[in-house]
């Protein structure tokens, strides 16, 4: 098996305490205030890490998460309240990010996590059995295979659910006992586990999507609930863009420059008028598509361009490097979205001195 | 002899806290309050058992009630908090701010630009919460500045944990007055003309006291004030500068209040943001934040939301590691509401807007001792709203009533008069889905500034029905539109002012008679023939509206012909929703004379060349609605109207008005439907072409989904013109395989138990 496992260099996305294992260490290094128990760091500490700041020592932290500061109080209060964490909003407005970076400086490990789908199993959430095992030597403790809220709760640290609408309620339902009694029984064993202080549970949901199975009010009510915002101004958004573009670009070893300012600010303009339904001095109104609009994706746009402009063009974002991926991101219902897209170009985007060949680009391909 | 001045907050329960108890240390023989001194006539009613706050003292000139100052109290102001101490001790307690009548008399000239609201409003240029227009915080909030300085987000919580924090509190006013003491210094004088005089009088005020030979003087001001009372310079340039300023007569009085009018959201200067959590911290010494939560749990539960036991321990707990995280010895404000909705509402802040004036407002309404100084109209509305049981509150409430039952009528006349008086305590809903005239819902919210207009009219009589009387004649006199007159009428009908009624009648009656403007004359129409109608629940005589209304309705009647004829298409339009108005009322009215008379000046309007196209259309269609022509002879005029003889713009319109607003009616009456259809199926296909964009025109008009209805209608009728009508409304003829059909006979009979 050793070959399987590969450099952490050759990694293609390195897990939150991996990429940022140097911050992790000078913050815990420079933490002197009192940590829940089982916690690698203080509430404070986790705080400075996901919001970033300067450390006593100097030493500089990236912030994580750039928004509302009170959010993530209330979220990493929550936490130390040992009460579960629930995450509420639209697509991309970094959930699932928050949640592992939340696991990374609370435990150090943030790979505990549960992928919520419609096929989500009830093993996937309490444990399930090793066969071999079950056959030869009967049902023991030995043959079983805990599922990652099962390993959290053994060594005291936090679990993640992603996606937790999207499980099947009855699955869901497990959770309860989890989060009410921090015990999982094992009925065939006449046993069960009970957690380690300082166990928890981050979970994900979005509040858009169609066709997701509602949390049953008790399982609602075992949790806090944090709803993450879309941000809140043009430059907010355009900072967090800016940054993540450029975290990414070094992640994937693009080869194009950081891209001009300028560009990635038409970018997010564009998503943030057609997301809001009107323009950005306020003035004119513009039909909103059928996607979500999110950051996450304006994220995407910019570094398509940018592999575009590196690998076919000078290296320089352009608009035609740009065009592909903003038509792409905001068609997404072929008829009516067409239709959106096409009228936000001719009357907004043509009108605009400076964006003609964003126009010219984008009418190129439609 | 020592002068102790306690520089404060308005309406800051810390500061209310530490005034009191240093006051206690202090123990003065005498308490100076900055506040007009108008107000020290009526201070010792403070210590009146029916005295419960918000309570403000209203100071307002006798001659013009709209020159008025209020000063708002809560039963946390601090200067609430040193009177009550002056009064129990028994020991003289003064207002030294510059009196209201200099100030108004100052203020009268310019637009003071600290001023939000049109009242001038003294409070606002001490210790405020931030005003979102400033433009120099330091200015309007020094002690904002100085919090933020200290690394605060707000001057509230900054000051709390100050004041708070101290056991001996008379240190901390030391601290504070050092502190604006720097602060001065430090920014810019404000560019507030008044401030000057304001402080020169307190200082002369102080000086008398002194003067007097009080051993122990207590001044309990604005801390922004506190540095410049503390040395007395001498009394010469204080005196210069108080000389000569213009006066005008006052009078002060104390009137209700409620929280939401000192919360900062109503324009309000010197509001705070949050008078219920105020109220809260200063009646609450401990479990603050468990009461708090518990409190906000059984609101959300009033309001059918879940919310559990269970749900308040978590979000105590996660208020109380908030805090600790955000290095707070207790959670504020911020942490509670951040708890509350994070795990009571689920992340949601909708419920929380839901419960917000409960409980961050915490809307309460103070009441007045019965000795308050009051002209004899508020002293007559109070007990009428005793006897009707119909309290001032300052909650919404919606109140339906029943005119048939004695005390909702009363209760409606009231509301009327109060409305005549321009007080619209109660707003007049039409009432939905009740049938009859007999229902009137209300919607009821008392605001504390009613006060004025109530002591206003007082110059118009002793009880709320003399006055709206008296105020309504006067109105009525002043007048000589007449639809101001008709409005006026109905107003007094319904307000029942008998004498008022009569007066405002006759003036009806002189000025309709010569009422040069028809279109008055309409527009008064529809509101004389409720008055008609309205008469029998309402038991005043209707005798005399109708007499009124035959004057005007034949008058109406003679003329309207002419008045409709050579007019252009603006005053057209006009017309149209009068005569369609005006025909409504007649139909509602069902007196034979008048319907006749009507009729027969609709037909002259249809008949009558040069009339406006739209009127004669309309005057057409109004015809046919009442059967007066039959479907071929409006069909003809259909035809007639739309000829080529015609002019394009002419025929539009008339068909226009013929059609116009009847998408549905066109639809649904058989009558009008086969007229259209009639004639347009008689257009030879050349004729057709021509007039279409006549008829696209109107058509245009009608929603789409009207206008698909109609294609519908259209198409069912499959054979053609010829009877469309009646097919139309027949199964649609199927083709039938007969054979198939029949070999299900038998297995349906045996379903059914037919025998074949």
């Amino acid at each position: 098996m050793k070959e399987a496992i590969a450099e952490v260099g050759e990694i293609l996305r390195q897990r939150a305490e991996q990429q940022y294992s140097e911050e992790l260490a000078q913050i815990e290094k420079d933490d002197k205030k009192q940590r829940p128990p089982n916690w690698r760091m203080s509430p404070w500490a986790v705080s400075t890490y996901l919001l970033g700041g300067k450390l006593e020592s100097g030493f500089e932290v990236t912030p994580k998460y750039i928004g509302n500061k009170r959010i993530i109080e209330i979220a990493i209060a929550t936490l130390a309240t040992d009460r579960a964490l629930l995450l509420l909003g639209v697509p991309g407005t970094a959930k699932s990010w928050v949640s592992e970076h939340l696991a990374a400086a609370i435990c150090g490990d943030s790979s505990m996590v549960v992928q919520g789908t419609a096929g989500t199993p009830e093993e996937a959430m309490r444990y399930g059995w090793n066969y071999a095992r079950l056959l030869t030597e009967g049902p023991s403790v030995n043959a079983l295979v805990p599922s990652p809220i099962m390993r959290a709760m053994k060594n005291g640290s936090i679990a993640r659910v992603e996606e937790l609408t999207r499980i099947p309620a009855d699955v869901q339902d497990t959770l309860i006992t989890i989060l009410s009694e921090k015990t999982l029984p094992v009925s065939e064993l006449n046993e069960q586990i009970q957690a380690v202080k300082g166990f928890n549970v981050i979970a994900t949901a979005n509040d858009r999507d169609r066709g997701v199975n509602e949390l049953s009010s008790a399982l609602r009510r075992r949790f806090n609930t944090v709803v993450l915002p879309v941000p809140s101004s043009l430059d907010e958004e355009l900072d967090i863009v800016t940054r993540r573009v450029a975290a990414l670009g070094k992640a994937l070893e693009l080869p194009g420059e950081a891209p001009a300012l300028e560009q990635v600010r038409r970018i997010v303009v564009v998503f943030r008028e057609l997301r809001n339904g009107i323009t950005s001095d306020g003035k004119t109104k513009v039909k909103s598509p059928t996607g979500s609009m999110s950051t996450a994706e304006a994220i995407s746009v910019v570094n398509s361009g940018i592999a575009l402009a590196g690998h076919f063009g000078d290296g320089t974002l352009k608009a035609h490097d740009v065009a592909a991926g903003l038509t792409g991101a905001v068609v997404k219902d072929p008829v009516q979205d067409l239709i959106v897209w096409k009228e936000y170009l001719e009357t907004v985007v043509k009108e605009r001195d400076d964006w003609k060949d964003l126009y010219r680009a984008c009418r190129d391909l439609s | 002899m020592a002068v102790h001045i306690f520089g404060i907050r308005h309406h800051g329960p810390g500061s209310a806290r530490s005034v009191k108890q240093a006051l206690e240390t202090v123990q003065p023989d005498c308490i100076l309050i900055e506040g007009p001194v108008e107000g020290e006539s009526i201070l010792n009613l403070v210590a009146e058992p029916d005295m419960v706050p918000p309570v403000a003292l209203l100071v307002y000139s006798p001659e013009q009630t709209t020159k008025s100052a209020y000063y708002p109290f809560a039963e946390f102001s601090p200067e609430w908090q040193a009177i009550k101490f002056g009064l129990k001790k028994s020991i003289p307690v003064r207002f030294i701010d510059l009196p209201q009548s200099h100030w108004l008399a100052i203020g009268d000239g310019k637009e003071d630009e600290e001023n939000s609201g049109e009242e001038n409003d003294p409070d606002d240029s001490d210790i405020d919460e931030n005003l979102p227009e400033d433009n120099d915080e330091a200015l309007k909030d020094p002690l904002g500045a100085l919090a933020k300085a200290a690394g605060y987000s707000d001057s509230e919580r900054w000051w709390e944990h100050l004041v708070e924090q101290r056991q001996d509190s008379t240190e901390v006013f030391a601290a504070i007055m050092e502190a604006m003491t720097m602060l001065r210094t430090e920014v810019p004088t404000r560019a507030d003309k008044m401030d000057p005089l304001r402080e020169a009088y307190m200082r002369n005020q102080i000086r008398s006291a002194i003067k007097e030979g009080f051993q122990s003087i207590a001044v309990v001001c604005g801390a922004w004030h506190a540095p410049v009372l503390v040395t007395l310079p001498p009394a010469k340039d204080d005196v210069a500068l108080l000389k000569g300023l213009p006066k005008i007569k006052t009078e002060s009085t104390w009137i209700p209040w409620t929280h939401s009018r000192l919360s900062f959201a109503s324009g309000y200067g010197a509001g705070v943001t949050s008078p219920g959590w105020y109220q809260h911290i200063w009646t609450h010494n401990n479990r603050l934040v468990e009461r708090w939560i518990t409190q906000a749990a059984r609101l959300l539960r009033e309001e059918d939301m879940d919310a559990s036991s269970a749900h308040t321990i978590e979000a105590v707990r996660l208020a109380e590691a908030l805090a600790s995280m955000r290095d707070r010895p207790a959670p504020g404000l911020s942490e509670l509401m951040e708890s509350i909705q994070t795990v009571l509402c689920f992340g949601n802040d909708v419920p929380l807007r839901v419960i917000h004036e409960k409980l961050i407002v915490g809307e309460v309404m103070g009441t007045v001792p019965e000795a308050t100084p009051s002209v004899p109209v508020q002293k007559d509305l109070l007990k009428e709203q005793k006897r009707l049981r119909l309290p001032a509150e300052s909650g919404e409430k919606i109140l339906d009533l029943d005119l048939r039952k004695e005390i909702d009528l009363d209760r409606s006349k009231l509301l009327h008069r109060l409305n005549l008086l321009d007080i619209p305590w109660g707003r007049s809903q039409t009432a939905k889905g009740k049938a009859g005239t007999f229902h009137e819902i209300w919607q009821l919210r008392w605001l504390p500034e009613y006060a004025l207009p109530l002591i206003d009219s007082g110059k118009w009589g002793k009880t709320v029905k003399e006055a709206a009387e008296n105020k309504t004649r006067e109105t009525a006199s002043e007048t000589d539109e007449l639809p101001e007159l008709t409005k006026l009428l109905n107003a007094a009908l319904q307000a029942d002012l008998a004498a008022a009624v009569q007066f405002s009648m006759e003036k009806v009656k002189n000025v309709a008679a010569v009422a040069g403007d028809i279109g008055h004359l309409m527009d008064a129409i529809p509101d004389l023939v409720r008055l008609a109608r309205y008469g029998n629940v309402r038991k005043t005589d209707s005798l005399a509206v109708e007499h009124i209304l035959e004057g005007i309705i034949s008058r109406v009647c003679i003329s309207l012909s002419a008045a409709c004829s050579a007019i252009n298409d603006d005053a057209a339009g006009p017309m149209f929703v009068r005569i369609g108005a005006v025909h409504s009322a007649i139909q509602l009215l069902q007196n034979e004379e008048h319907t006749k008379d009507w009729l027969g000046s609709l037909f002259k309007i249809a008949d009558s060349p040069g009339i406006h196209g739209m009127l004669a259309g309309r005057a057409a269609r109004l015809l046919l609605e009442q059967r007066v022509i039959d479907a071929p002879d409006a069909a003809r005029r259909l035809g007639l109207a739309l000829s080529t003889a015609t002019g394009t713009l002419e025929a539009a319109a008339w068909a226009e008005g013929f059609l116009k607003g009847s998408g549905l009616l066109l639809i649904h009456d058989d009558t009008l439907w086969s007229v259209v259809d009639d004639w347009i199926s008689s257009l030879t296909p050349e004729k057709f072409s021509d007039i279409l964009p006549l008829l696209r025109r109107t058509f245009s008009t009608f929603e789409p989904a009207e206008r698909r209805q109609m294609g519908e209608k259209v198409s069912r009728s499959s054979g053609g013109s010829e009877g469309a009508l009646k097919t139309s409304q027949m199964p649609q003829q199927m083709d039938l395989d007969i054979a198939r059909a029949d070999a299900v006979i038998p297995v349906l009979s045996r379903i059914l138990g037919i025998e074949q």
